[in-house]
């Protein structure tokens, strides 16, 4: 059975005068441990679809099973990622981190040793006390990977993480963030990630959703069978490349 | 216009209502005042708490406030207009009317003048406090918001781990203005009932006017002096650090602004800012940590679960607000009542005045805002072309405009009074010392936010020194000037009251004007027609010319000179 299942999701949005449709009836399944990629134009909501899956942001028709419960609320056992890093600037690394185990109950001890566990994955050691208007672009993304791992959540929810970093940057996260997937010693081996950078979607994903606009929809559902590690100047990694971003141009 | 209409008579039945204890508040003995120099501390530290109630009344209130009504569109729609109007109740005006309501609750106690001063002060703080507040939470990028919720943080984390220190430098940077809008205010009170009322209150400001009314020059001076080395310390140990540490809440890409910075008074004393600073975090921060410590360490502890959780919270709110809706009712028909009751009564040949009394005063303030921009603008483009200049006028003007100008009130309305041997030249002086600072502070904050790269075009195409302000300063200082002016016209106001009538050795000066005519009617005649006529009619034309002319004049001076290109 899979992990998530969306079936028919729409959401549109009230505004002065009638109702805006942002998603149309939306349909796919994640399957535990899979890597999938929602692609698309700019304003075909696939961020927004991420918040429907997370629970932050309500859909208006439409369900998303989880384990194949309907989830009322914010489903806790998955993670966000923001391509703003939204990180609290009054709070240090640590203390970021620590947020939502703190929102869990967890008690100070514990939160501090998970934590550690965590900074110590992304590779922030030594950065505890800083504050994030201290760190540069790539570590703050490492302080929301971080803070989202640490919850232990069994999806994780990426809203173009990369896409604020520079190109060099995002290469080297791109990299540690397979690592740290495929390494399979964490509670987390779904992940659903966002983009707008079709090379990016290509080299992690094991599967792409292609989206349209006006309103959002899905356009195609395309396997990655590209076999790993990728390389990225390879011919079958550009064909594939060329095949999503036509699909896009065309029918986006 | 209907909304107006409407909410000017919601405001008029609550001043009635306040009014209306009048019958009620029996005369107080005043206590012998003790004027000496050797009680001068205890005025001084009288005057200190009642500003520190207040303020801690007016922080409660506006991040109470504040946070209600940045929790959506319907509930901003009603709590932010009703701000709007509260700040257009002259603060001074209504003091008469604060203290028949606390006096009269306070079963006659001196305690009641106590809490109507506290209640003065409170309302010349709290509401530029809570726009703050509501400001800052409505700033907090959606982003930060939603990935806290994402988490499943909520309630008492979420106030404590966002909302709260999101709202923190703007409650700083408003808590700075007002306190000192507070010292205005309070010395205003203290002086009010030194002078025509029967009610007493030690202070600072009765001390200053018993001083002043004796010609004890020695006593005038210390008092001054006391003042002065009060309101500095509390900038060197609570403002100062305080600025500094709130720059850790600011969100980077909100831009960091300069008036904040400046706002730190008394920059020629900065050496010891940062060494006081230094000495409070060495012996408060071990205890701050250790509470720090010791609430992160209690697990949250789930009693209920967070469908219960919800509906608890929701009941209490439902609890809450027609709480707040039933009291705000029964205010309302309540003080229609009293409205309709004093109104009812036959009014005296003074009412005749009122039209004829608003011009003379409007004459004098247009005088005294003139005289304002006389003096100001020259200083402001002066400042916008030396940076020398400007490092100079700031701070110095900082630390006179923190100083309550209503302290040298005495001294001017004698001085003037003994010179020309009228009130006139005294009026508009005062008036003058109430709205002045506003306009300079703010053409201040609106030239530093002149662009570089702007002066360096003006400069590159050769623009010529006139040039330069016309097409340039000017336009780029006139929304700073139109927010500046509508502050200066609400000071202006409450100088107004203060400023047309007053009692020295027993004899009554006063010239003919609305303040006056206030003033005479609950000081003299009590009568209470005339009391509610011409407090009703300063707020009728403080809310008529907030309408007509500043809030139109704003919205196009900041749709044609908004700095965003």
């Amino acid at each position: 059975m899979a992990l998530l299942e969306l079936k028919h999701v729409s959401k549109s949005f009230a505004l002065a005068k009638g109702t805006l449709l942002v998603l149309e009836d939306i349909c796919f399944n994640v399957e535990e441990g899979e890597f999938v990629a929602l692609v698309g134009p700019s304003g075909c909501g696939k961020s927004t679809l991420l918040r429907i899956i997370n629970g932050i942001v309500p859909l208006t028709s439409g369900q998303v099973l989880y384990n194949e419960r309907q989830n009322d609320g914010i489903n806790l056992e998955s993670a966000l990622v923001f391509q703003s890093f939204a990180l609290l600037p009054w709070l240090t690394v640590k203390a970021n981190i620590e947020m939502g185990l703190e929102a869990r109950g967890i008690a100070l001890a514990e939160r501090e040793r998970i934590a550690s566990v965590y900074i110590d994955k992304v590779g922030l050691d030594g950065f505890e006390e800083a504050y994030p208007r201290e760190l540069s672009g790539g570590m703050k993304q490492r302080v929301g990977l971080a803070r989202a791992l640490a919850v232990e959540p069994k999806v994780l929810l990426m809203d173009e993480p990369f896409s604020a970093l520079d190109a060099l940057t995002a290469i080297t996260l791109r990299e540690e963030l397979l690592d740290i997937w495929q390494a399979r010693d964490m509670s987390v081996h779904t992940i659903v990630m966002v983009t707008h950078i079709i090379e990016e979607a290509v080299e992690l994903a094991d599967r792409i959703i292609v989206m349209g606009s006006g309103p959002g929809r899905v356009v195609a559902d395309l396997k990655v069978d590209i076999p790993r590690p990728r390389d990225r100047r390879a011919e079958v990694f550009n064909a594939f490349a060329d095949k999503v971003f036509s699909l896009i141009e065309e029918r986006g | 216009m209907v909304n107006s209409a409407l909410s000017f008579l919601v405001l008029a039945a609550v001043i009635a209502l306040f009014f209306a204890y009048r019958n009620r508040a029996m005369i107080l003995h005043a206590p012998e005042f003790k004027f000496s120099l050797a009680h001068l501390p205890y005025y001084a530290y009288c005057s200190f708490y009642r500003m520190l109630a207040a303020y801690v009344i007016a922080l409660l209130f506006s991040i109470s406030y504040g946070m209600m009504a940045a929790r959506g569109p319907s509930w901003e729609r009603v709590m932010i207009p009703a701000i709007d109007i509260a700040q257009s109740v002259p603060v001074v005006g209504f003091f008469p009317a604060a203290v028949y309501f606390f006096v009269a609750l306070a079963h006659g106690s001196r305690l009641g003048v106590e809490m109507a001063a506290i209640f003065l002060i409170f309302t010349s703080q709290a509401w530029n406090m809570a726009l703050g507040v509501f400001e800052a939470v409505k700033t907090i990028p959606e982003d930060s918001a939603q990935a806290l919720e994402a988490f499943g943080v909520s309630g008492w984390l979420k106030f404590r781990r966002l909302l709260m220190p999101a709202c923190v430098p703007k409650l700083v940077y408003n808590s700075i203005l007002s306190w000192v809008s507070g010292w205005y205010y309070l010395i205003a009170c203290e002086i009010i009932t030194v002078g025509p009322a029967h009610y007493r209150l030690p202070g600072l400001g009765s001390f200053l006017m018993e001083a002043a009314d004796r010609g004890e020059p020695l006593e005038i001076v210390s008092g001054l002096l006391t003042l002065l080395a009060v309101i500095v310390a509390m900038d060197i140990i609570v403002w100062q650090p305080l600025t500094v540490w709130s720059e850790k809440f600011r969100y980077e890409f909100a831009a960091s602004s300069a008036t904040a910075q400046s706002l730190g008074m008394f920059a020629a004393l900065s050496g010891i800012g940062p060494a006081v600073t230094r000495m409070l975090r060495a012996i408060l921060m071990p205890g701050v940590r250790a509470i720090n410590r010791a609430f992160e360490a209690m697990p949250t502890v789930h009693l209920l679960s967070r469908k219960q959780a919800q509906q608890v919270s929701r009941i209490g709110q439902v609890v809450l607000i027609s709480a707040v809706v039933l009291l705000f009712a029964y205010a309302i028909v309540a003080g229609l009542a009293a409205l309709i009751r004093t109104l009812d009564q036959p009014w005296p040949s003074e009412v005749k005045q009122i039209p004829a009394a608003t011009v003379a005063s409007m004459m004098r303030m247009i005088v005294a805002y003139a005289i304002s921009l006389a003096w100001t603008i020259p200083c402001a483009l002066a400042a916008s072309e030396s940076p020398r200049f400007n490092r100079f006028l700031a701070p110095a003007a900082e630390i006179i405009g923190s100083m309550p100008a209503t302290a040298l009130f005495p001294l001017i309305v004698i001085f003037v009074i003994k010179v020309t041997g009228g009130m006139n030249l005294a009026s508009i002086l005062l008036i003058l010392t109430g709205m002045q600072w506003y306009v300079l502070f703010n053409l201040l904050a609106g030239v530093n936010q002149v662009p570089e790269d702007l002066k360096e075009a003006a400069r590159v195409f050769g623009l010529s020194r006139v040039a330069t302000w016309r097409k340039l300063t000017l336009p780029a200082v006139t929304p700073s000037l139109i927010t500046g002016s509508l502050t200066a016209w609400g000071g202006g106001w409450n100088a107004l009251i203060l400023s047309e009538y007053f009692i020295y050795r027993g004899h009554t000066y006063q010239v003919m004007g609305l303040g006056a005519l206030l003033d005479a009617a609950t000081y003299q005649t009590g009568n209470g027609v005339m009391i509610l006529l011409s407090l009703l009619s300063m707020i009728l034309v403080v809310i008529v010319l907030n309408r007509l002319i500043w809030r139109r004049l704003y919205e196009v001076a900041t749709e044609r000179f908004k700095l965003d290109y």
